[in-house]
């Protein structure tokens, strides 16, 4: 039986009187790539910021793996904001040993084991002795994914991660997201880019706090109605016709 | 033992990333001792104001320095979106504070300690008392340097407005703690505010233990520094936030 990783009923949430996300409700089960794409300021980080703890909802419930966000459930999420949000005078293996010790792993044997492996899986294996602010900007997001994998979490949550990408590192990073999701791991993935909205295996679209569709994106494209492509379909949404996709 | 190691964890990369700068490191170690020297050659004619001031001077010296060390550090933190990161995991609000803590206690102490020394053996000032009684003083001042960094680093923007932290919390410490006049003789209305500030209690017990009175001499005096110590700790716990 697949059973649900994450659970949002009714959820809402205000910044002061503004109504920022407005009745979500969403099932993400498990070993899914959820994608959650929309325009600026539709709410998806506000929707991200619920999910890691960092924002408390103003109405309905969220339940990650049975329970709600809190910090003894921190260690069981990979998060990788959409800033890299990295120590910029340490190296790369320093950064990735640092956040898999702040998770708990304390044997540092096992965590040497542990970062030098996934230093490998993110391909900066020449790199690891290098002082962060010498890194171009794929590298850094390279080890800042890095630190979202280290204590191997059950749900990963992707804030924009391949911003700025070039094609063959953002294929690199699919592939290593499609090996942890046929693995179980839950994915979560905010995006603009309709190139890695394509991979996920459900695409919730986001209008004013609302998600308004979530469906594979194959779902998304309709000859019929002249939309070919999931920038076509986005494009149709964002100018208010959502009924002509759905 | 994860709390302890996470605390650890932290501590080691504060000091790892201030090694990294060396620029700041020397300043960090240079700035005191230039102002030491300036203070120490002039008044070398005059031994009871040396005596009086310098004990003063290496307590401010470890309160200024602190401050903007960690007000900055931490700011940077925020700034750069690694403390909300670090929020992100497993680790909890007072981990994150005591590593800093004792992270910028090391540096603190091994300032404390260079200008100590200078004063004592360089500057040539009076020093009849137990060295570890002065750097108990020291430590708790410390405690309550760092906490005030990171409790006021919450309500700066950018690095140049916890600079503009000094004139207002760091000043009217160093003008009403008594380094230049002491307190009996300030204006009356100054006097309350004098009794409200941690450097007095730092500068008074600093002070009689380098005249050669025992920690159990000053323990009042200690036992208020620790006060403020304890609830500027528990304030910068509750300036960390998740959300």
């Amino acid at each position: 039986m697949i059973e649900n990783s994450i659970i949002i009923n009714s959820l809402s949430f205000s910044y002061g009187k503004n109504l920022t996300l407005d009745d979500i409700n969403l099932e993400i089960k498990k070993g899914c790539i959820q994608g959650i794409i929309g325009s600026n300021g539709t709410g998806k980080s506000t929707l991200i910021n619920i999910l890691v703890g960092r924002l408390k909802p103003s109405k309905g419930s969220v339940h990650i793996l049975g329970s709600s966000p809190e910090v003894k459930l921190l260690k069981n999420i990979g998060f990788m904001p959409q800033k890299n949000s990295i120590y910029e005078n340490l190296n790369v293996y320093e950064n990735i040993d640092f956040f898999a010790r702040m998770q708990g792993l304390s044997n540092k044997n096992h965590r040497k084991i542990t970062v030098k492996k996934i230093i490998d899986t993110v391909h900066l294996k020449n790199m690891s002795k290098e002082i962060v602010y010498k890194l171009s900007g794929g590298m850094k997001q390279r080890v800042s994914l890095a630190i979202a994998l280290v204590h191997k979490p059950k749900i990963l949550i992707f804030d924009e991660p391949t911003v700025g990408l070039d094609p063959e590192l953002r294929r690199t990073f699919w592939n290593n997201f499609k090996n942890l999701s046929s693995k179980g791991t839950t994915i979560i993935i905010t995006t603009h880019t309709m190139d890695d909205a394509i991979h996920c295996d459900k695409l919730a679209y986001m209008k004013s706090g609302k998600i308004l569709i979530n469906q594979p994106p194959e779902k998304f494209l309709d000859t019929n109605k002249n939309i070919y492509s999931l920038e076509d379909a986005f494009i149709k949404l964002s100018v208010g016709k959502s009924n002509e996709v759905s | 033992m994860k709390l302890v190691d996470r605390i650890i964890g932290i501590t080691s990369i504060i000091i790892r990333q201030l090694l990294r700068d060396h620029r700041s490191v020397a300043l960090i170690f240079l700035a005191p001792i230039v102002v030491m020297s300036l203070i120490g050659f002039s008044f070398q004619d005059q031994p009871i104001i040396l005596n009086r001031t310098a004990p003063a001077i290496i307590a401010t010296m470890c309160l200024v320095f602190v401050f903007m060390l960690t007000g900055i550090s931490f700011l940077r933190e925020r700034l750069s979106g690694t403390l909300d990161r670090l929020l992100v995991t497993s680790t909890s609000k007072i981990e994150l504070v005591f590593g800093y803590l004792i992270g910028f206690l090391v540096f603190a102490l091994i300032q404390s300690t260079i200008i100590l020394f200078f004063t004592i053996y360089v500057v040539g000032v009076d020093y009849t008392g137990k060295i570890t009684d002065a750097f108990i003083i020291l430590i708790v001042l410390t405690i309550t340097s760092v906490s005030l960094g990171i409790f006021v680093s919450t309500f700066a923007k950018n690095e140049f407005q916890v600079i503009q932290f000094i004139p207002i919390l760091i000043s009217p410490q160093i003008f009403l703690s008594g380094i230049f006049i002491p307190v009996e003789q300030l204006p009356w209305y100054f006097r309350p505010i004098s009794n409200i500030i941690p450097l007095t209690y730092a500068n008074k017990s600093l002070r009689n233990i380098m005249a050669g009175y025992k920690i159990e001499d000053v323990i009042s005096e200690l036992g208020i520094l620790i006060l403020f110590a304890g609830i500027l700790l528990i304030l910068a716990i509750l300036s960390v936030r998740r959300n």
